[in-house]
């Protein structure tokens, strides 16, 4: 809708333009053939040609861009001028008639003189309101406080001074006429020094203005010699239109005064070019950068950003970064000391701009020579002036054409070197003072956004990972049993309690068959999501395996087998199995590099240990041939107790573990209790051994206690029955 | 916490790491490196000497099964010798006994070497 209507409007406006201007012709042809001039008719005149330039400048204004930068503009000024400046001197060599002067009046000869005046006095008065709008532009590039007002000041003085001359004749001139051309005169002045824009230019841009600024002035001063009264387009324009001439000779001499002073403003502020240059670039370089401080998300493209920053802070040929690497354990570390290129191992270059990486390391020496050491020990910036007669490069005989000068700036943070940035230019004394600081500040913020950036990593990292933690620990929780199987003939209780991070503890209960209970307790070896790992591979196998081999030994030997094959040769899994017939109190057990099984029977306990290798150890064969079983009977009241070594290890700070004796005496204790009791008072036991403070490893407690079957109160179900 | 440490020393062509304090999940892979730099050398008889461990962990004790083989195929041998009472349990209780030579001490193990060297 808006763009319809601003389609419209300037239809309407050039369509105005261009009616008034027809308008104006056809009146000319009218005075001229009647020969009279003044009165009402030059009054419509005057009126229509005013009116036609108003509409010419909505109309451009409407197609106007402002956006472009001062050079620019100067350099659209100057190739409209000289067009219409050549074009209109050639004009002028084409011969017409010319005017008869009378009166201060200006007569055309003939038709001719009538045409060419309508076409000098549109073209330049269109010329000269789209250079009062581009000196405008650039004078409002850089606005100050009275920016606008004294322009318009201009504006309208130059326009009370054209408008005035309705009230004269077209050559005539008054006092008044004069001094409104003083005022003009002044008002061009004020406006005149509006040259701030300048120090903005770059370099590049200022040799240009300084060029626009020159040819300007020559074109300018030609137009004012061209539109002066008694030359033959001045003539043409006073007759087509005193007020239009009097309005384009005002704009002509503010463009000729401002297009001089450009030049002689460009002139002045050329010698601080480059200085000028340099700090803004500074300036953005290290706004950027400052930016980039939050932006670390991305290493590889803050390292890439900073050694590009530094080619633009200082106008270096060439710029590479290194960082240290940062090593995972201190023990690493030491090995790398120990090793034999020990500083190389630990430095990586992490980004280089217009250098091969073989000239870095040929720049620095491969040896302890190197001018890296220089800023690795003093942890300040090293300037090298002339390298080829620098002590500290000299040594580098066949790299003198590949850098004259260098900076090697030490990044450095908490005391320690965490990388190095280098600059190098191919002449000497590239880098004076102001560089070196630059640069060095430059590094100092470089130095906190990497800083920044490997503690991100890290953070991410440690959240991946408790992530992985968490996923590992709710995994284990639903491997171990939901419930314990509630069995008259046995009282079994059990716990595990989640340690610290994952820990590698398991145990399950099954019935393999209708009298048979398989209770198995475990712990993987390893921590996080590998335990995790391998715990649900052993719930699988004893899910299956379990009820196929009845004995525990058989039952270990495939599971042995099974896992053989897949488990880490650093890892194993120790289990105790034990088979209870339901029917009888037997107990068949067998163990795999597990804890003995306490029993405790009539308050006398005693451990049971046969031998046999953790899950995971030894060939198949071996631990086939080693695994022994045993197997004992179970009186009423009996109590097993099966658990994993974070109970025997558990121990306060001095050292002292809970133990197999402590163990075993909180059981005798506890009778003819149930299972329930004895779980608890265990727990209490070792709670009171670790002076209330929680165990580091996991914890888990299968008690088992065989009922006195006379006890039972309900009559033993039909699969009891022999 | 108590720390742990790795001395390395040589004799008779027999690499001794002497193993003091408490060897756990954190500081295995310190007696992993030792080890590793042994079979980098292409050292492959080793004596692990535990005079001085006080505790050694699922971690610590799966180092010595991811090394055994390699060692043992290049005719060699990781034995242990000087375990305190408590260390020996914990060997013991995974049936270490079984798969590893476990020397009374060092003398012993030396001698062990030797002999299977004939």
């Amino acid at each position: 809708m808006t763009r319809f209507r601003t389609r419209i409007a300037k239809a309407v406006t050039i369509s105005a333009a261009a009616v008034s201007l027809a308008c104006v012709f056809v009146i000319e042809i009218i005075e001229h053939s009647l020969g009279s001039y003044g009165g009402w008719l030059s009054l419509v005149r005057e009126s229509l040609v005013v009116a036609a330039f108003l509409f010419f400048y909505l109309f451009i204004e409407s197609l106007w861009k402002r956006e472009q930068s001062p050079a620019k503009k100067l350099g659209f000024a100057l190739v409209l001028s000289l067009v219409v400046v050549v074009g209109a001197g050639l004009l002028t060599l084409v011969p017409a008639s010319g005017f008869d002067v009378k009166n201060l009046v200006l007569d055309p000869l003939g038709y001719d003189v009538i045409v060419w005046a309508n076409v000098y006095s549109i073209v330049i008065g269109t010329m000269s309101i789209i250079v009062l709008m581009l000196i405008r532009d650039i004078i409002f590039s850089k606005r100050r406080k009275g920016t606008r007002r004294n322009f318009l000041v201009f504006v309208v003085v130059a326009s009370v001074q054209a408008l005035y001359m309705l009230t004269l004749r077209p050559l005539e001139s008054t006092l008044v006429n004069t001094v409104l051309l003083v005022v003009t005169v002044l008002a061009i002045v004020m406006n005149s020094f509006r040259l701030s824009w300048i120090v903005y230019l770059s370099k590049r841009e200022k040799l240009f203005s300084i060029v626009y600024g020159f040819l300007l002035l020559a074109i300018f001063i030609g137009f004012d010699i061209l539109t002066f009264g008694s030359m033959a387009i001045g003539k043409s324009i006073a007759y087509y239109s005193p007020v239009l001439k009097n309005f384009i000779t005002s704009v002509n001499l503010f463009a000729t005064v401002y297009f001089g002073m450009t030049f002689v403003g460009t002139l002045f502020h050329l010698p601080t070019a480059e200085a000028f240059d340099r700090k803004s670039s500074e300036v953005s370089s290290l706004h950027n950068l400052s930016r980039l401080v939050t932006q670390v998300f991305d290493f590889n493209e803050l390292v890439d950003s900073v050694t590009t920053m530094t080619l633009e802070v200082c106008e270096a040929k060439s710029s590479w970064l290194e960082i240290m690497k940062v090593s995972s354990s201190p023990s690493n570390a030491r090995r790398l000391l120990g090793g034999v290129r020990p500083v190389e191992e630990e430095i990586e270059t992490v980004s280089r701009k217009n250098i091969s990486i073989e000239d870095t390391f040929a720049i620095l020496g491969a040896d302890g020579a190197s001018i890296r050491k220089l800023a690795l020990e003093s942890r300040k910036s090293v300037v090298i002036d002339e390298a080829r007669y620098d002590k500290r490069t000299q040594h580098l005989k066949d790299l003198k054409n590949k850098f004259e000068s260098m900076v090697i700036v030490p990044l450095v943070t908490h005391e320690k070197v965490i990388g190095i940035l280098y600059a190098t230019k191919d002449m000497p004394y590239g880098f004076d003072r102001d560089d070196v600081e630059v640069i060095s500040a430059f590094a100092d913020q470089a130095t906190i956004a990497i800083e920044n950036s490997r503690l991100i990593e890290k953070s991410l990292e440690r959240e991946r990972l408790m992530r992985e933690m968490v996923l590992a620990q709710d995994m284990q929780r639903r491997l171990l049993p939901q419930q314990i199987p509630s069995l008259k003939e046995v009282d079994l209780e059990a716990l595990s309690t989640p340690a610290f991070e994952v820990g590698g503890d398991y145990y399950d209960f099954a019935m393999l068959d209708d009298h048979h209970l398989g209770v198995l307790v475990g712990d993987v070896s390893g921590k996080g999501v590998s335990a995790a790992f391998y715990m649900a591979e052993m719930k699988g196998i004893f899910q299956s395996l379990g009820r196929i081999y009845r004995s525990p030994k058989e039952f270990l030997s495939q599971a042995h087998a099974a896992l053989a094959t897949t488990i880490d040769k650093r890892s194993f899994i120790s289990l105790l199995y034990c088979v209870l017939d339901l029917r009888t109190g037997m107990m068949t057990i067998a163990r795999a590099g597990h804890c003995p099984l306490l029993h405790v029977s009539n308050r006398k306990g005693v451990y049971r240990q046969p031998t046999g290798l953790g899950l995971g150890m030894g060939s198949v064969e071996f631990f086939q041939r080693t695994i022994a079983q045993e197997q004992f009977q179970l009186a009423p009241g009996d109590i097993v107790v099966l658990y994993t070594d974070g109970l025997t290890e558990a121990h306060p700070g001095d050292g002292d573990e809970f133990g197999y004796e402590r163990l075993r005496k909180v059981v005798e204790k506890t009778g003819e209790r149930s299972a329930l009791d004895v779980r608890d008072a265990i727990i209490a036991g070792v709670d009171a051994h670790m002076h209330h403070e929680s165990p580091e490893d996991d914890l888990t407690i299968v008690v088992l206690k065989w009922r006195n079957v006379q006890e039972v109160e309900h009559p033993p179900h039909p699969g009891e029955r022999k | 916490m108590t720390k742990f440490k790795i001395d390395t020393r040589e004799t008779n062509n027999i690499n001794v790491l002497d193993l003091k304090g408490y060897l756990d999940a954190h500081t295995a892979p310190e007696l992993e490196k030792a080890l590793q730099a042994l079979i980098d050398r292409k050292q492959y008889k080793i004596i692990v000497n535990c005079k001085e461990l006080t505790y050694i962990s699922s971690a610590g004790l799966g180092v010595f099964m991811a090394y055994i083989e390699d060692v043992r195929k290049n005719s060699g041998d990781i034995k242990l010798s000087n375990m305190s009472s408590k260390v020996y349990n914990i060997f013991d209780l995974l049936g270490f006994p079984l798969l590893y030579d476990i020397s009374k001490d060092e003398v012993e193990a030396i001698g062990k070497f030797t002999v299977s060297r004939k």
